[in-house]
Protein backbone atom coordinates (compact mmCIF):
# COMPACT_ATOMS: atom_id res chain seq x y z
CA UNK A 1 0.00 0.00 0.00
CA UNK A 2 2.86 2.33 0.93
CA UNK A 3 4.73 1.50 -2.26
CA UNK A 4 1.59 2.29 -4.25
CA UNK A 5 1.13 5.62 -2.42
CA UNK A 6 4.78 6.50 -3.06
CA UNK A 7 4.42 5.64 -6.74
CA UNK A 8 1.30 7.80 -7.04
CA UNK A 9 2.98 10.66 -5.19
CA UNK A 10 6.11 10.41 -7.40
CA UNK A 11 3.97 10.41 -10.53
CA UNK A 12 1.96 13.39 -9.29
CA UNK A 13 5.15 15.22 -8.35
CA UNK A 14 6.55 14.62 -11.83
CA UNK A 15 3.32 15.75 -13.50
CA UNK A 16 3.23 18.94 -11.45
CA UNK A 17 6.99 19.36 -11.87
CA UNK A 18 7.51 20.03 -8.17
CA UNK A 19 11.27 19.48 -8.49
CA UNK A 20 11.46 22.13 -11.17
CA UNK A 21 9.28 24.51 -9.14
CA UNK A 22 11.54 24.04 -6.13
CA UNK A 23 14.66 24.58 -8.25
CA UNK A 24 13.17 27.72 -9.79
CA UNK A 25 12.27 29.16 -6.38
CA UNK A 26 15.65 28.33 -4.86
CA UNK A 27 17.46 29.81 -7.83
CA UNK A 28 15.54 33.07 -7.53
CA UNK A 29 16.16 33.32 -3.77
CA UNK A 30 19.87 32.48 -4.01
CA UNK A 31 20.58 34.91 -6.83
CA UNK A 32 18.59 37.66 -5.13
CA UNK A 33 20.65 37.08 -1.98
CA UNK A 34 23.87 37.18 -4.04
CA UNK A 35 22.77 40.47 -5.60
CA UNK A 36 22.09 41.98 -2.19
CA UNK A 37 25.29 40.70 -0.61
CA UNK A 38 27.60 43.42 0.77
CA UNK A 39 30.42 41.15 1.92
CA UNK A 40 33.32 41.47 -0.53
CA UNK A 41 34.87 38.22 0.64
CA UNK A 42 32.05 36.32 -1.03
CA UNK A 43 33.27 35.54 -4.53
CA UNK A 44 32.20 32.90 -7.00
CA UNK A 45 35.10 33.25 -9.46
CA UNK A 46 36.94 30.17 -8.21
CA UNK A 47 33.71 28.18 -8.50
CA UNK A 48 32.94 29.27 -12.05
CA UNK A 49 31.49 26.43 -14.17
CA UNK A 50 31.62 24.04 -11.21
CA UNK A 51 28.67 21.95 -10.16
CA UNK A 52 27.82 20.59 -6.72
CA UNK A 53 24.90 18.19 -6.34
CA UNK A 54 23.11 17.53 -3.06
CA UNK A 55 20.85 14.52 -2.71
CA UNK A 56 18.77 14.92 0.46
CA UNK A 57 16.97 11.94 1.99
CA UNK A 58 13.94 14.11 2.65
CA UNK A 59 13.60 15.31 -0.95
CA UNK A 60 14.21 12.08 -2.83
CA UNK A 61 15.57 14.18 -5.68
CA UNK A 62 18.92 15.82 -6.44
CA UNK A 63 19.54 19.56 -6.40
CA UNK A 64 22.47 20.69 -8.51
CA UNK A 65 24.09 24.08 -8.02
CA UNK A 66 26.10 25.28 -11.03
CA UNK A 67 28.03 28.53 -11.00
CA UNK A 68 28.10 30.76 -14.04
CA UNK A 69 29.96 34.02 -13.50
CA UNK A 70 28.13 35.73 -10.63
CA UNK A 71 25.03 33.54 -10.77
CA UNK A 72 24.04 30.16 -9.40
CA UNK A 73 21.82 27.91 -11.47
CA UNK A 74 19.73 25.33 -9.68
CA UNK A 75 18.74 22.20 -11.61
CA UNK A 76 17.82 18.59 -10.91
CA UNK A 77 20.71 17.02 -12.81
CA UNK A 78 21.80 13.55 -11.86
CA UNK A 79 24.22 12.76 -14.62
CA UNK A 80 27.26 14.93 -14.02
CA UNK A 81 28.67 16.79 -11.05
CA UNK A 82 32.07 17.87 -9.71
CA UNK A 83 30.98 16.94 -6.20
CA UNK A 84 27.96 14.92 -5.06
CA UNK A 85 26.80 14.93 -1.45
CA UNK A 86 24.26 12.37 -0.25
CA UNK A 87 22.88 13.27 3.16
CA UNK A 88 19.87 14.56 5.10
CA UNK A 89 18.80 18.08 6.09
CA UNK A 90 19.68 17.36 9.74
CA UNK A 91 23.20 16.22 8.85
CA UNK A 92 23.66 19.19 6.55
CA UNK A 93 23.34 21.49 9.57
CA UNK A 94 26.04 19.52 11.39
CA UNK A 95 28.27 19.73 8.31
CA UNK A 96 28.86 23.42 8.97
CA UNK A 97 31.35 22.36 11.61
CA UNK A 98 34.37 21.13 9.63
CA UNK A 99 35.62 18.80 12.33
CA UNK A 100 32.35 16.83 12.11
CA UNK A 101 32.98 15.77 8.51
CA UNK A 102 34.99 12.58 9.10
CA UNK A 103 32.77 11.58 11.98
CA UNK A 104 29.61 11.95 9.87
CA UNK A 105 31.11 9.91 7.03
CA UNK A 106 32.08 7.18 9.51
CA UNK A 107 28.53 7.15 10.86
CA UNK A 108 27.18 6.71 7.28
CA UNK A 109 25.24 9.94 7.63
CA UNK A 110 27.15 11.50 4.77
CA UNK A 111 28.49 10.26 1.46
CA UNK A 112 30.67 12.50 -0.67
CA UNK A 113 31.87 11.77 -4.21
CA UNK A 114 34.21 14.14 -6.04
CA UNK A 115 36.04 17.26 -4.93
CA UNK A 116 35.17 17.87 -1.28
CA UNK A 117 36.80 21.32 -1.32
CA UNK A 118 34.09 22.51 -3.70
CA UNK A 119 31.40 21.62 -1.19
CA UNK A 120 33.26 23.58 1.49
CA UNK A 121 33.67 26.57 -0.84
CA UNK A 122 29.93 26.54 -1.55
CA UNK A 123 29.23 26.32 2.18
CA UNK A 124 31.56 29.29 2.80
CA UNK A 125 29.70 31.37 0.24
CA UNK A 126 26.41 30.61 1.98
CA UNK A 127 27.82 31.38 5.44
CA UNK A 128 29.50 34.64 4.46
CA UNK A 129 26.58 36.18 2.62
CA UNK A 130 25.75 39.45 4.34
CA UNK A 131 22.68 41.50 3.48
CA UNK A 132 22.04 44.99 4.76
CA UNK A 133 18.32 44.47 5.34
CA UNK A 134 17.76 48.00 6.67
CA UNK A 135 19.11 49.64 3.52
CA UNK A 136 17.13 47.28 1.31
CA UNK A 137 13.94 47.85 3.29
CA UNK A 138 14.43 51.63 3.25
CA UNK A 139 14.46 51.55 -0.55
CA UNK A 140 10.89 50.28 -0.47
CA UNK A 141 9.25 51.88 2.55
CA UNK A 142 11.47 54.87 3.34
CA UNK A 143 14.01 55.67 6.10
CA UNK A 144 11.56 56.66 8.85
CA UNK A 145 9.32 53.61 8.48
CA UNK A 146 12.40 51.37 8.31
CA UNK A 147 13.79 52.93 11.50
CA UNK A 148 10.48 52.44 13.33
CA UNK A 149 10.06 48.92 12.01
CA UNK A 150 13.63 47.97 12.90
CA UNK A 151 13.25 49.36 16.42
CA UNK A 152 9.97 47.54 16.85
CA UNK A 153 11.58 44.34 15.57
CA UNK A 154 14.54 44.75 17.94
CA UNK A 155 12.23 45.36 20.92
CA UNK A 156 10.15 42.35 19.94
CA UNK A 157 13.22 40.14 19.65
CA UNK A 158 14.53 41.39 23.02
CA UNK A 159 11.17 40.71 24.65
CA UNK A 160 10.97 37.23 23.18
CA UNK A 161 14.52 36.56 24.41
CA UNK A 162 13.64 37.86 27.87
CA UNK A 163 10.47 35.78 27.94
CA UNK A 164 12.38 32.69 26.84
CA UNK A 165 15.04 33.21 29.53
CA UNK A 166 12.35 33.87 32.13
CA UNK A 167 10.47 30.72 31.27
CA UNK A 168 13.72 28.74 31.40
CA UNK A 169 14.67 30.24 34.77
CA UNK A 170 11.20 29.65 36.22
CA UNK A 171 11.19 26.10 34.98
CA UNK A 172 14.60 25.41 36.53
CA UNK A 173 13.51 26.94 39.84
CA UNK A 174 10.26 25.02 39.81
CA UNK A 175 12.08 21.76 39.17
CA UNK A 176 14.66 22.45 41.92
CA UNK A 177 12.01 23.27 44.54
CA UNK A 178 9.58 20.56 43.55
CA UNK A 179 12.39 18.03 43.61
CA UNK A 180 12.72 18.52 47.34
CA UNK A 181 9.05 17.72 47.89
CA UNK A 182 8.81 14.78 45.59
CA UNK A 183 9.37 11.45 47.40
CA UNK A 184 12.03 9.08 46.12
CA UNK A 185 11.49 5.46 45.14
CA UNK A 186 13.31 4.26 48.28
CA UNK A 187 11.07 6.39 50.47
CA UNK A 188 8.03 4.94 48.78
CA UNK A 189 9.32 1.38 49.22
CA UNK A 190 10.07 2.11 52.88
CA UNK A 191 6.58 3.51 53.37
CA UNK A 192 5.04 0.43 51.71
CA UNK A 193 7.11 -1.82 53.97
CA UNK A 194 5.94 0.05 57.07
CA UNK A 195 2.30 -0.23 55.99
CA UNK A 196 2.80 -3.99 55.47
CA UNK A 197 4.35 -4.30 58.95
CA UNK A 198 1.47 -2.41 60.58
CA UNK A 199 -1.11 -4.59 58.82
CA UNK A 200 0.74 -7.76 59.89
CA UNK A 201 0.82 -6.48 63.49
CA UNK A 202 -2.89 -5.60 63.31
CA UNK A 203 -3.71 -9.12 62.07
CA UNK A 204 -1.69 -10.68 64.92
CA UNK A 205 -3.44 -8.44 67.42
CA UNK A 206 -6.84 -9.49 66.06
CA UNK A 207 -5.86 -13.14 66.43
CA UNK A 208 -4.77 -12.59 70.02
CA UNK A 209 -8.00 -10.72 70.82
CA UNK A 210 -10.00 -13.57 69.33
CA UNK A 211 -8.09 -16.09 71.47
CA UNK A 212 -8.60 -14.04 74.66
CA UNK A 213 -12.31 -13.66 73.85
CA UNK A 214 -12.65 -17.44 73.46
CA UNK A 215 -10.88 -18.07 76.83
CA UNK A 216 -13.15 -15.55 78.62
CA UNK A 217 -16.29 -17.18 77.20
CA UNK A 218 -15.23 -20.55 78.63
CA UNK B 1 0.52 3.79 -38.80
CA UNK B 2 -1.66 6.64 -40.02
CA UNK B 3 -0.81 9.97 -38.51
CA UNK B 4 -1.98 13.48 -39.23
CA UNK B 5 1.43 13.95 -40.77
CA UNK B 6 1.98 10.75 -42.67
CA UNK B 7 -1.52 10.71 -44.15
CA UNK B 8 -0.44 13.54 -46.39
CA UNK B 9 2.99 12.23 -47.30
CA UNK B 10 1.71 10.62 -50.49
CA UNK B 11 0.73 13.91 -52.10
CA UNK B 12 1.99 17.44 -51.90
CA UNK B 13 -0.48 18.63 -49.32
CA UNK B 14 -0.05 19.10 -45.58
CA UNK B 15 -1.89 20.63 -42.68
CA UNK B 16 -1.85 24.23 -41.61
CA UNK B 17 -3.94 23.95 -38.48
CA UNK B 18 -7.19 22.32 -39.64
CA UNK B 19 -6.70 23.54 -43.21
CA UNK B 20 -5.11 21.40 -45.90
CA UNK B 21 -2.55 23.41 -47.83
CA UNK B 22 0.18 22.83 -50.38
CA UNK B 23 3.45 21.70 -48.76
CA UNK B 24 5.35 24.52 -50.39
CA UNK B 25 2.96 27.07 -48.90
CA UNK B 26 3.04 25.93 -45.27
CA UNK B 27 6.47 27.31 -44.38
CA UNK B 28 5.57 30.82 -45.47
CA UNK B 29 2.16 30.63 -43.75
CA UNK B 30 3.80 29.54 -40.49
CA UNK B 31 6.39 32.27 -40.99
CA UNK B 32 3.60 34.86 -41.24
CA UNK B 33 2.15 33.62 -37.94
CA UNK B 34 5.46 33.98 -36.14
CA UNK B 35 6.38 37.30 -37.75
CA UNK B 36 3.07 38.51 -36.36
CA UNK B 37 3.45 37.20 -32.80
CA UNK B 38 7.23 37.49 -32.30
CA UNK B 39 7.19 40.69 -30.22
CA UNK B 40 4.46 39.49 -27.87
CA UNK B 41 5.63 35.87 -27.84
CA UNK B 42 7.06 35.77 -24.30
CA UNK B 43 4.13 37.61 -22.71
CA UNK B 44 1.67 35.36 -24.51
CA UNK B 45 3.57 32.24 -23.40
CA UNK B 46 3.30 33.33 -19.79
CA UNK B 47 -0.37 34.21 -20.14
CA UNK B 48 -1.42 31.12 -22.08
CA UNK B 49 0.40 28.62 -19.89
CA UNK B 50 -0.02 30.55 -16.62
CA UNK B 51 3.79 30.57 -16.41
CA UNK B 52 4.03 26.77 -16.46
CA UNK B 53 6.06 26.86 -19.71
CA UNK B 54 9.03 27.84 -17.54
CA UNK B 55 8.72 24.57 -15.64
CA UNK B 56 8.29 22.56 -18.86
CA UNK B 57 11.51 24.12 -20.15
CA UNK B 58 13.30 23.46 -16.87
CA UNK B 59 12.22 19.84 -17.10
CA UNK B 60 13.81 19.74 -20.56
CA UNK B 61 17.07 21.23 -19.25
CA UNK B 62 17.09 18.68 -16.42
CA UNK B 63 16.61 15.86 -18.92
CA UNK B 64 19.41 17.13 -21.17
CA UNK B 65 22.28 16.19 -18.84
CA UNK B 66 24.19 19.15 -20.29
CA UNK B 67 27.70 19.74 -18.99
CA UNK B 68 30.42 22.36 -19.46
CA UNK B 69 31.99 22.17 -22.91
CA UNK B 70 28.94 20.69 -24.65
CA UNK B 71 27.74 21.89 -28.04
CA UNK B 72 23.97 22.42 -28.05
CA UNK B 73 21.56 23.17 -30.88
CA UNK B 74 18.38 24.92 -29.71
CA UNK B 75 16.25 24.39 -32.78
CA UNK B 76 13.19 26.57 -33.34
CA UNK B 77 14.65 28.31 -30.30
CA UNK B 78 12.52 31.39 -30.82
CA UNK B 79 13.05 33.91 -28.10
CA UNK B 80 15.87 31.93 -26.54
CA UNK B 81 14.57 30.70 -23.17
CA UNK B 82 16.40 27.38 -23.45
CA UNK B 83 19.45 28.97 -25.06
CA UNK B 84 19.84 31.32 -22.08
CA UNK B 85 20.00 28.42 -19.64
CA UNK B 86 22.18 26.23 -21.86
CA UNK B 87 24.60 29.10 -22.45
CA UNK B 88 25.26 29.32 -18.70
CA UNK B 89 25.53 25.57 -18.26
CA UNK B 90 27.94 24.83 -21.13
CA UNK B 91 30.27 27.63 -20.05
CA UNK B 92 33.01 29.33 -22.03
CA UNK B 93 34.28 26.12 -23.63
CA UNK B 94 30.84 25.13 -24.84
CA UNK B 95 28.63 26.56 -27.55
CA UNK B 96 24.92 27.05 -28.08
CA UNK B 97 23.43 27.60 -31.51
CA UNK B 98 20.06 29.29 -31.44
CA UNK B 99 18.42 28.34 -34.73
CA UNK B 100 15.03 29.38 -36.02
CA UNK B 101 13.52 29.52 -39.48
CA UNK B 102 11.86 32.80 -38.63
CA UNK B 103 14.00 35.94 -38.71
CA UNK B 104 11.63 37.95 -36.50
CA UNK B 105 11.77 35.36 -33.73
CA UNK B 106 15.53 35.13 -34.08
CA UNK B 107 15.88 38.92 -33.79
CA UNK B 108 13.70 39.04 -30.67
CA UNK B 109 15.73 36.17 -29.18
CA UNK B 110 19.06 37.78 -30.03
CA UNK B 111 18.05 41.13 -28.52
CA UNK B 112 16.76 39.46 -25.36
CA UNK B 113 19.88 37.36 -24.81
CA UNK B 114 22.22 40.26 -25.49
CA UNK B 115 20.28 42.37 -23.01
CA UNK B 116 20.92 39.65 -20.47
CA UNK B 117 24.65 39.86 -21.18
CA UNK B 118 24.75 36.44 -22.82
CA UNK B 119 27.09 36.92 -25.76
CA UNK B 120 30.24 34.86 -25.46
CA UNK B 121 29.12 31.37 -26.44
CA UNK B 122 25.92 31.84 -28.47
CA UNK B 123 25.59 31.83 -32.24
CA UNK B 124 22.44 32.65 -34.19
CA UNK B 125 21.51 30.76 -37.33
CA UNK B 126 18.43 31.13 -39.48
CA UNK B 127 17.81 27.55 -40.52
CA UNK B 128 15.13 25.19 -41.72
CA UNK B 129 14.89 22.11 -39.47
CA UNK B 130 14.35 19.92 -42.53
CA UNK B 131 17.79 20.66 -43.94
CA UNK B 132 20.09 21.79 -41.16
CA UNK B 133 23.17 23.65 -42.35
CA UNK B 134 25.62 21.85 -40.07
CA UNK B 135 28.17 19.07 -40.52
CA UNK B 136 27.35 15.50 -39.55
CA UNK B 137 27.94 14.58 -35.88
CA UNK B 138 28.24 18.17 -34.62
CA UNK B 139 26.05 18.46 -31.51
CA UNK B 140 25.96 16.78 -28.11
CA UNK B 141 22.39 17.86 -27.50
CA UNK B 142 19.58 19.06 -29.76
CA UNK B 143 16.39 20.53 -28.36
CA UNK B 144 13.29 21.61 -30.21
CA UNK B 145 10.70 23.17 -27.94
CA UNK B 146 7.23 23.93 -29.30
CA UNK B 147 8.62 23.98 -32.81
CA UNK B 148 8.24 20.55 -34.37
CA UNK B 149 4.50 20.86 -34.97
CA UNK B 150 5.15 23.85 -37.24
CA UNK B 151 7.60 21.95 -39.42
CA UNK B 152 6.16 20.89 -42.76
CA UNK B 153 7.95 17.55 -43.09
CA UNK B 154 8.58 16.27 -39.58
CA UNK B 155 10.17 13.00 -40.70
CA UNK B 156 12.69 14.88 -42.79
CA UNK B 157 13.41 17.23 -39.89
CA UNK B 158 13.99 14.34 -37.47
CA UNK B 159 16.38 12.70 -39.95
CA UNK B 160 18.23 15.97 -40.33
CA UNK B 161 18.54 16.28 -36.54
CA UNK B 162 19.79 12.70 -36.35
CA UNK B 163 22.46 13.48 -38.93
CA UNK B 164 23.91 16.49 -37.08
CA UNK B 165 23.80 14.83 -33.65
CA UNK B 166 27.03 13.26 -32.39
CA UNK B 167 27.01 9.54 -31.56
CA UNK B 168 26.03 9.40 -27.88
CA UNK B 169 24.13 12.66 -28.25
CA UNK B 170 20.50 13.12 -27.41
CA UNK B 171 17.47 14.80 -28.94
CA UNK B 172 14.80 16.37 -26.74
CA UNK B 173 11.47 17.28 -28.27
CA UNK B 174 9.22 19.38 -26.05
CA UNK B 175 5.83 19.75 -27.66
CA UNK B 176 2.13 20.00 -26.97
CA UNK B 177 0.59 16.56 -26.98
CA UNK B 178 -2.54 14.61 -26.10
CA UNK B 179 -3.91 14.90 -22.52
CA UNK B 180 -4.10 11.53 -20.77
CA UNK B 181 -7.61 11.94 -19.34
CA UNK B 182 -10.79 12.60 -21.26
CA UNK B 183 -12.04 15.24 -18.83
CA UNK B 184 -8.79 17.19 -19.07
CA UNK B 185 -8.93 16.80 -22.84
CA UNK B 186 -12.36 18.42 -22.95
CA UNK B 187 -11.37 21.27 -20.65
CA UNK B 188 -8.21 21.78 -22.70
CA UNK B 189 -10.23 21.85 -25.94
CA UNK B 190 -12.58 24.45 -24.52
CA UNK B 191 -9.64 26.57 -23.36
CA UNK B 192 -7.77 26.23 -26.64
CA UNK B 193 -10.62 27.08 -28.99
CA UNK B 194 -12.59 29.56 -26.91
CA UNK B 195 -10.22 31.38 -24.59
CA UNK B 196 -6.83 31.21 -26.31
CA UNK B 197 -7.78 33.00 -29.57
CA UNK B 198 -9.54 35.72 -27.54
CA UNK B 199 -6.43 36.16 -25.40
CA UNK B 200 -4.39 36.42 -28.60
CA UNK B 201 -6.79 39.00 -29.97
CA UNK B 202 -6.64 41.02 -26.78
CA UNK B 203 -2.89 40.94 -26.06
CA UNK B 204 -1.15 40.28 -29.38
CA UNK B 205 -3.96 41.80 -31.49
CA UNK B 206 -3.90 38.60 -33.53
CA UNK B 207 -6.62 36.06 -32.79
CA UNK B 208 -6.04 34.12 -36.04
CA UNK B 209 -2.48 33.19 -35.13
CA UNK B 210 -3.61 31.77 -31.82
CA UNK B 211 -6.47 29.95 -33.51
CA UNK B 212 -3.77 28.36 -35.69
CA UNK B 213 -1.79 27.51 -32.55
CA UNK B 214 -4.76 25.60 -31.10
CA UNK B 215 -5.45 23.82 -34.39
CA UNK B 216 -1.81 22.91 -34.98
CA UNK B 217 -1.64 21.32 -31.51
CA UNK B 218 -4.61 19.08 -32.36
CA UNK B 219 -3.03 18.05 -35.65
CA UNK B 220 0.32 17.22 -34.07
CA UNK B 221 1.14 13.51 -33.65
CA UNK B 222 0.32 12.06 -30.22
CA UNK B 223 2.96 10.70 -27.82
CA UNK B 224 3.26 7.19 -29.23
CA UNK B 225 3.18 8.34 -32.85
CA UNK B 226 5.96 10.86 -32.33
CA UNK B 227 8.02 8.24 -30.49
CA UNK B 228 7.62 5.91 -33.48
CA UNK B 229 8.62 8.72 -35.84
CA UNK B 230 11.79 9.29 -33.83
CA UNK B 231 12.59 5.59 -34.00
CA UNK B 232 12.01 5.62 -37.75
CA UNK B 233 14.52 8.46 -38.02
CA UNK B 234 17.12 6.28 -36.30
CA UNK B 235 16.91 7.40 -32.68
CA UNK B 236 17.36 4.72 -30.03
CA UNK B 237 16.23 4.32 -26.42
CA UNK B 238 13.36 6.66 -27.18
CA UNK B 239 11.01 7.57 -24.36
CA UNK B 240 8.59 10.30 -23.37
CA UNK B 241 7.37 11.99 -20.20
CA UNK B 242 3.91 13.46 -20.03
CA UNK B 243 3.83 16.81 -18.28
CA UNK B 244 0.73 18.52 -16.86
CA UNK B 245 -1.42 15.50 -17.63
CA UNK B 246 -0.09 15.09 -21.16
CA UNK B 247 -0.89 18.63 -22.29
CA UNK B 248 2.83 18.69 -23.06
CA UNK B 249 5.21 15.77 -23.57
CA UNK B 250 8.98 15.63 -23.57
CA UNK B 251 10.33 13.03 -25.99
CA UNK B 252 13.90 11.86 -25.66
CA UNK B 253 16.00 9.80 -28.05
CA UNK B 254 19.67 8.96 -28.45
CA UNK B 255 21.96 8.47 -31.42
CA UNK B 256 24.43 5.63 -30.91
Amino acid sequence: MNAFANKVSDKLGEQLMLKQALALTLEKIINKALNLNINDSVELKSLNEKRVTIILDELNSPLSFSVYQQQILVTSFTEYSDCTIITSLKTLKELQKNQQLTELIKQDKLDITGDIKLAQQFANVAQNLTIDWQTELAKHIGDFATYKLTRFGKTLVDKIKFLKNQVQADSSEYIVHEQKLVITKNQLNDFNQQVNNVSEQAEQLMLRLATIEKQLNK
Amino acid sequence: MSTPESSNNQDNSTHFGFKTVDKTAKASMVADVFHSVAKQYDIMNDLMSFGVHRLWKRFTIDASGVRPGNKVLDLAGGTGDLTAKFSKLVGKDGKVILADINSSMLNVGRDKLRDKGLVQNIEYVQANAESLPFDDNTFDIITIAFGLRNVTDKDKALSSMYRVLKPGGRLLVLEFSKPEHELLNKAYDFYSFNILPKMGELVAKDGDSYQYLAESIRMHPDQETLKAMMENAGFEQTSYHNLTGGVVALHKGYKF
